[in-house]
């Protein structure tokens, strides 16, 4: 099985390794996106416009050797905000005040596109938003401006031409307060309110962590496979239960602080831009993770040492955290605190679950059913949930050759 | 200390991993902030020594001063078009139509306009409007070859070859005789005249040595492809290779070589020839197809990004490479249901021999013969002569017969 499992899991490799002279760069007719949330008095979105089309406005290229560096794109900035803004008008009785909080890059199916931050408040909500798009237009005949636009949860689209430039959207006039709260925190690609505290950034993150957690199944399950037998020592391939309380103890403790340092070394590389790995992989992995830690309950051949699995497997959940942070959108100028944050709710969550699982676990450790069902059925139950996951994910992953 | 399966452990989980980690590409899916100034986000479709991008410069700062300039705003839109075909880059075309924008929604604009919104018109599918644009130029200008040419490419692709016809001989009294003739060949190719075409391009290609060489890969191409859909495939390797001999980037002679090719089940060939990089999605398709037939991994991630390229395409709202998309569902999705309807679609617009296959193998995948009746029908009548397309309508034709059988069985 382990044999089978480690084939299947290097062909993944394989594909990954050979899928990186992927042309990242092609050709489309140019498309800027526009995403706009309403709330209440407050606008928020992103915009993402194509770096050659900023080149054809506004001249990036400045040193004029046919390739746009992220130098040349920082240096102008507040050229690029400016030349965007210009071009866009919000407006509900009066237009709004819009303002560029940050410019980050992103990779569309066509190559590298600048992403402005925008924010900024309109009075009136109860008024209609009227979007006047006037991107590129004189540069380009056929370019399209794409418009998402999402109020109240409610989601619109829209196509701006330069036959159609100007076009009014009914918003909900009210949000009530406890839709509010929850847009406040639910920190969506995009939102980043320019007044935000640190404390509030802190809270927001920690929020996210622990809601990660929380949703994150293949987490709690992998958790859950290296804490089941942590009430019991293994003993030539069979398991007893624990007889003192302090060996347990020790045990868990080492399990979570293996698996907490681990997954924060990775998730911060990851965060950081320093380690790179495609998300799909991760997933693909993590599930195997999870797979072979319940196996290794039934059949041991994993490290003996439940620390040192909950050390190395952290590593790839750490890189899968880190995905769900990248793709909250990371404010530049707080990195440090969301990052941290988010590592925070992670730890709750994760602590969340050991109060939950482990004193249930210790109790029930010398009853006669625990072991071929707690241990047994359900290694057996996450087994099986989990290689589900791997074969959807790695089927997505299309690296079988039917 | 270290057992066999700790190490064992470590190498598929740890350092395999890492090595990912250090050759991948940045693929994040989220916006970010590169590490380093010079790190290099984007290349300019500009190449080395090349005086087009200081021209369109040129040309759009004059405008910028004085934007009814038409005869600046005629030779800038010229050159974006010259650069679309040049790179198959679609934004080329939206600046063109900008510089146009002046005249752009007038009935009647000069005629140099006409015909260059006729061929940008042309260029996005909008053959009606193109037509008529076309029409109305040479009825102002009958001695307009440049109109007359277009005119006669655009009612060829959407199948009236007959028009096709008579405006190549309006062509001849008014352009250069090698355009004239290459401009009935084509029309002759698909009008079961296919060798009499070819050999006319014989006799031209051979006497004509001083004509400029983007006209004479233009006739070799066309001579290629009548040879490939004759079944002289010897012929058609070597005049292919002779057209991209004197133009290695053409984005068309290479597309219509690749699929010479992928017929002769040359998928390595394909690789060679197409760089993984190709900025042009009509050669990334070929390339993914060959890498399907090649089983070679990459093929999952090219049709990946295919897939995001057609899904940003009906994103904006068009719909202008129904043929392509058609041949995306057959060849790498699996969904020949799919693909019949985008064939079919595609089928009302656009009648070219790459149509009628695209129909008939989206068809006969989808075991509905009686969805290519239009094109089987069209291949006769036209005379449309094709080896391989005579072959999959044979095919078909025993299709129908077993569906018979067993439908009365």
């Amino acid at each position: 099985m382990a044999g089978r499992l480690a084939t299947f899991i290097l062909a993944a490799f394989a594909a990954a390794i050979a899928g990186i002279s992927m042309p990242t760069l092609a050709h489309k007719p140019s498309d800027s996106y526009l995403t706009i949330k309403v709330d209440r008095d407050n606008v928020s979105g992103q915009w993402d416009i194509a770096l050659r089309d900023l080149d054809l406005a506004v001249g990036l290229d400045i040193d004029g050797d046919g390739t746009i560096t992220w130098g040349e794109v920082k240096s102008q900035r507040d050229t690029i905000s400016r030349y965007a803004l210009s071009h866009l008008t919000l407006q509900r009785s009066t237009p709004c005040t819009l303002n560029v909080a940050d410019v980050l890059i992103d990779e569309h199916t066509d190559g590298a596109y600048a992403v402005l931050r925008v924010a900024g408040t309109c009075t009136d909500a109860a008024a209609p938003l009227t979007v006047d798009y006037r991107l590129l237009f004189d540069l380009d005949a056929q370019h399209r401006g794409l418009l998402k636009l999402e109020s109240a949860g409610q989601t619109t689209t829209a196509i701006f031409a330069t036959t159609s430039r100007s076009q009014q959207f009914a918003v909900a006039p009210s949000v009530s307060a406890t839709a509010t709260a929850s847009v406040a925190t639910a920190t969506g690609a995009g939102v980043i309110a320019p007044a935000t505290s640190p404390i509030a950034t802190l809270v927001t993150f920690v929020k996210d962590g622990v809601k990660h957690i929380a949703s994150g199944f293949d987490h709690i399950l992998f958790l859950i496979a290296l804490l089941l037998p942590a009430v019991m020592i293994r003993e030539g391939g069979r398991w007893r239960p624990a007889t003192a309380l302090r060996p347990t103890l020790m045990n868990v403790a080492g399990i979570v602080t293996a698996f907490t340092i681990a997954h924060s070394i990775t998730l911060s590389l990851a965060v950081l831009g320093i380690v790179d790995v495609p998300s799909r992989l991760v997933e693909s992995l993590i599930a195997a993770s999870v797979v072979a830690t319940a196996l290794d309950n039934l059949i041991p051949f994993l490290p003996r040492r439940r620390w040192q699995v909950a050390f190395i497997f952290g590593l790839l959940h750490g890189l899968g955290f880190a995905s769900v942070l990248l793709d909250l959108g990371l404010p530049t100028t707080s990195l440090a605190i969301s990052l941290f944050g988010f590592n925070l709710g992670v730890e709750i969550g994760q602590l969340l679950l050991v109060l939950a699982v482990v004193p249930l676990a210790y109790v029930a450790r010398s009853t006669r059913a625990y072991r071929p069902l707690a241990i047994g059925l359900g290694s057996f139950a996450i087994a099986f949930v989990a290689s589900g996951w791997l074969i959807e994910r790695a089927f997505k992953f299309e690296f079988m050759p039917f | 200390m270290l057992s066999c399966r700790v190490i064992a452990f470590t190498t598929i989980f740890v350092i395999a991993p890492l090595m990912v980690i250090g050759l991948a590409t940045p693929v994040i899916a989220a916006p970010r902030v590169p590490a380093n100034d010079s790190d290099v986000l984007e290349r300019l479709p500009t190449r080395a020594g090349d005086s087009t991008a200081r021209t369109a410069r040129a040309l759009r700062e004059a405008l910028a001063r004085d934007s009814k300039n038409i005869n600046v705003a005629v030779e800038a839109a010229q050159l974006h078009i010259a650069n679309a075909r040049r790179d198959s880059d679609p934004r080329q075309l939206g600046q063109a139509e900008a510089v146009l924008s002046p005249w752009w929604g007038e009935a009647s604009p000069p005629i140099p306009v006409l015909v260059l919104r006729a061929t940008i018109r042309q260029s996005v599918h909008e053959f009606a409007s193109a037509r008529r644009d076309l029409e109305q130029a040479v009825k102002r200008d009958p001695k307009n070859g440049q109109a007359w040419l277009t005119l006669s490419t655009v009612q060829q692709v959407t199948g009236d070859l007959a028009g096709a016809a008579q405006s190549c001989e309006r062509l001849s009294a008014n352009s250069i005789l090698f355009i004239a003739i290459t401009c009935r060949s084509t029309v002759d190719a698909a009008n079961g005249r296919a060798a009499f075409a070819y050999q006319q391009l014989d006799i031209l290609l051979e006497q004509s040595a001083g004509i400029p060489s983007s006209l004479r890969s233009w006739a070799i191409t066309l001579q290629a492809e009548i040879a490939q859909r004759l079944g002289k495939n010897r012929d058609a390797e070597r005049l292919f290779r002779a057209s991209l001999a004197i133009d290695r980037d053409d984005a068309y002679t290479i597309a219509a070589y690749a699929d010479f090719l992928l017929d002769e089940k040359r998928a390595g060939a394909v690789l060679k020839l197409i760089p993984a990089d190709t900025r042009a999605d009509n050669l990334l398709l070929r390339r993914a197809i060959a890498a399907k037939q090649a089983n070679v991994p990459e093929a999952s991630t090219l049709i990946d990004l295919l897939q995001a390229r057609f899904d940003a395409a009906l994103a904006r709202g068009s719909r202008v490479h129904l043929r392509e998309e058609a041949r995306f569902e057959v060849q790498l999705r699996n969904r020949p249901a799919v693909a019949q309807k985008l064939a079919q679609e595609n089928w009302q617009v656009q009648k070219e021999p790459a149509d009628v296959r695209i129909l008939i193998e989206s068809a006969a995948a989808n075991s509905d013969p009686a969805a290519a009746m239009e094109a089987v029908r069209w291949v006769r009548t036209s005379r449309l002569e094709d080896v391989t397309l005579r072959k999959m309508i044979a095919a078909l034709g025993k299709d129908v017969g077993r569906t018979k059988k067993s439908g009365a069985a």
